[in-house]
């Protein structure tokens, strides 16, 4: 009767262990014990649905019953299947595995086993499923068979797909569009930027022609016009160094020069640069005698440079601008504290960015290249470079910590 | 027709340009006073009337956007004439928001300045 081989009990409680079905084709009457009334009709509710392939499989994995779902899902018909072990269903590296025994071991001991993967039909296609296998067992706890519930989520997977994708796409596009803003914003600021100097270069060359005609040029106006186009020229100089920095260090052209770097030494010689100008005073240095570590000088130079640079910018004289180095974790930390602007989560999150300056500081000097030239040539080191707002008040801090030995960039 | 002497306020925050400007328009005959920011601009205002305005547009503290803010609510500075100069990007459309009633972009000729100026100042007979 194709109809009892197609088919089994759903009994969780039977009265004794069961034979395992042997041969070709298992004698699945030997399993079915006498159906009543209300078993029939569960037998052909679970016969009829057609959404879940719902089946029984023996404890070696060999089909037992099958039902219209586990026909419409996995393309075989309840002759071609029942007697087969149920590992067929499976890819061929999973097959190789053990994977399938594996489950029916895993929901023998736990009771049931719950999976998504991929599965294949009779056909070789794949499909990709949701498989719930629970053991039926016996009063003293030993598994008879199991029932096995298959459903086909390849649509959902699918569409799930599709708007992963389609998620991925906006990321993308978002991206792609902030960082064209981020280039405008850029190409504002360094057109304003290199202007301003040319502006003064053609202005004051104007106004000496304009003082020679009239009779006005004498030598203290001459000097001062010479010093004024030094000035601008010096400024446009430093601007062009700035650019090119970024597009060296993202070219990386030229080669790196390791050795010991005395970061107390060269901090002083840094703050002496400084000192020379209009901030006399305002640098406060707290450091050992020296603190050294293997590294670039003339790259952890110009890290050291922007960072006390940013720190005189964002803040007013007479504020004092903290520089603290402590040997720290195998490393040198170097931290430069202000009591300027400061800065809010997202600007520091985005402070280290090309042209990712802080909101505060459209009105800031400079084409806001300088902390992510810091933080290009801090990670090439092997450090670490953050920023954060200043606990005690108003201010900024920004902290470097530069590895003893791991000074090799890549 | 000869130009009237006029005094005239430079705000700029790049101290060659302002300090050059300052220079040069003195000599022209003009009074001049100099400001690196709106902030001090209005400070100048405050002891002093100009006739015209030279306005950078971007400065520290306060930008040209603020200070005409202010100078609109000056009895005596409201009406007072403002040249925008800037290297700023868009600078048509930014000066047509302050209200400007000119404008020259950076870098400029000396020559257009004076002759920019002279246009927006009252001529005596």
């Amino acid at each position: 009767m194709a109809t009892q081989r197609a088919t089994g009990s759903v009994n969780q409680r039977m009265s004794g262990p069961q034979e395992t079905v042997a041969g070709d084709r298992p004698a699945a009457e030997t399993l079915t014990p006498p159906l009543l009334r209300g078993e029939v009709a569960f037998r052909l509710l679970v016969d009829a649905v057609e959404d879940y392939a719902i089946f029984l499989l023996a404890t070696d994995g060999r089909v037992l019953t099958w039902n219209l779902g586990a026909q419409r899902i996995k393309g075989y018909t309840a002759d071609e299947i029942v007697g087969r072990h149920f590992s067929a269903f499976y890819t061929a590296d999973e097959r190789d595995e053990g994977r399938p025994m594996r489950l029916l071991a895993w929901a023998a001991e736990h009771g049931r086993f719950e999976d998504e993967g991929w599965r294949v039909r009779k056909d070789g296609s794949r499909f990709w499923a949701n498989v719930i296998v629970t053991a039926l067992t016996d009063e003293a706890g030993v598994p008879y068979a199991f029932a096995k519930v298959t459903r086909d989520l390849t649509a959902r997977r699918e569409a799930e797909e599709q708007q992963r994708t389609l998620l991925a796409e906006q990321r993308a596009r978002a991206a792609a569009e902030e960082a064209l803003l981020a280039r405008d914003r850029f190409l504002s600021i360094a057109s304003h930027e290199l202007k301003t100097p040319v502006a003064s270069l053609q202005l004051v060359a104007d106004s000496v022609a304009r003082a020679r005609e009239s009779g006005r040029l004498d030598d203290a106006r001459l000097d001062t016009g010479l010093g004024r186009i030094a000035r601008a020229t010096r400024r446009l100089a430093a601007l062009l160094d700035e650019l090119l920095d970024v597009s060296r260090l993202t070219a990386d052209v030229t080669p790196w020069e390791l050795a010991p770097v005395d970061m107390v030494a060269l901090t002083d010689e840094v703050i002496a640069r400084f000192t020379d100008g209009v901030d006399d005073g305002r640098i406060q240095l707290a450091a050992p005698d020296v603190a050294v570590i293997s590294g670039d000088a003339s790259r952890l130079d110009q890290v050291l440079t922007n960072l006390v640079d940013n720190a005189l910018k964002y803040s007013a004289p007479p504020t004092p601008v903290d520089v603290d180095i402590r040997e720290v974790d195998e490393g040198v930390e170097v931290s430069v504290a202000d009591r300027g602007l400061g800065l809010d989560e997202a600007s520091a999150e985005r402070m280290f960015e090309a042209f990712g300056r802080g909101s505060n500081a459209e009105h800031i000097q400079g084409l806001g290249l300088g902390l992510h030239i810091a933080h290009q040539i801090v990670s090439r080191h092997g450090g670490r470079i953050e920023a954060r707002a200043r606990d005690d008040g108003p201010g900024a801090v920004f902290r470097i910590w530069i590895p003893r030995d791991g000074g090799a960039p890549a | 027709m000869t130009q009237r002497v006029a005094r005239i306020l430079v705000v700029e925050d790049d101290e060659t340009l302002r300090e050059t400007l300052t220079e040069v328009l003195a000599d022209e005959g003009h009074e001049v006073r100099g400001a690196a920011h709106g902030y001090e601009a209005l400070e100048r205002l405050d002891e002093w009337s100009a006739d015209l305005i030279v306005l950078d547009l971007m400065m520290p503290r306060m930008d040209a956007f603020e200070f005409r803010e202010h100078q609109r609510h000056r009895p005596d500075a409201a009406t007072t004439k403002v040249m925008v100069l800037s290297a700023a990007r868009e600078l048509a459309s930014a000066a047509d928001r302050l209200g400007a009633d000119a404008w020259l972009a950076k870098p400029f000729n000396l020559a257009d300045v004076i002759d920019s100026i002279a246009e927006l100042l009252p001529r005596s007979a």
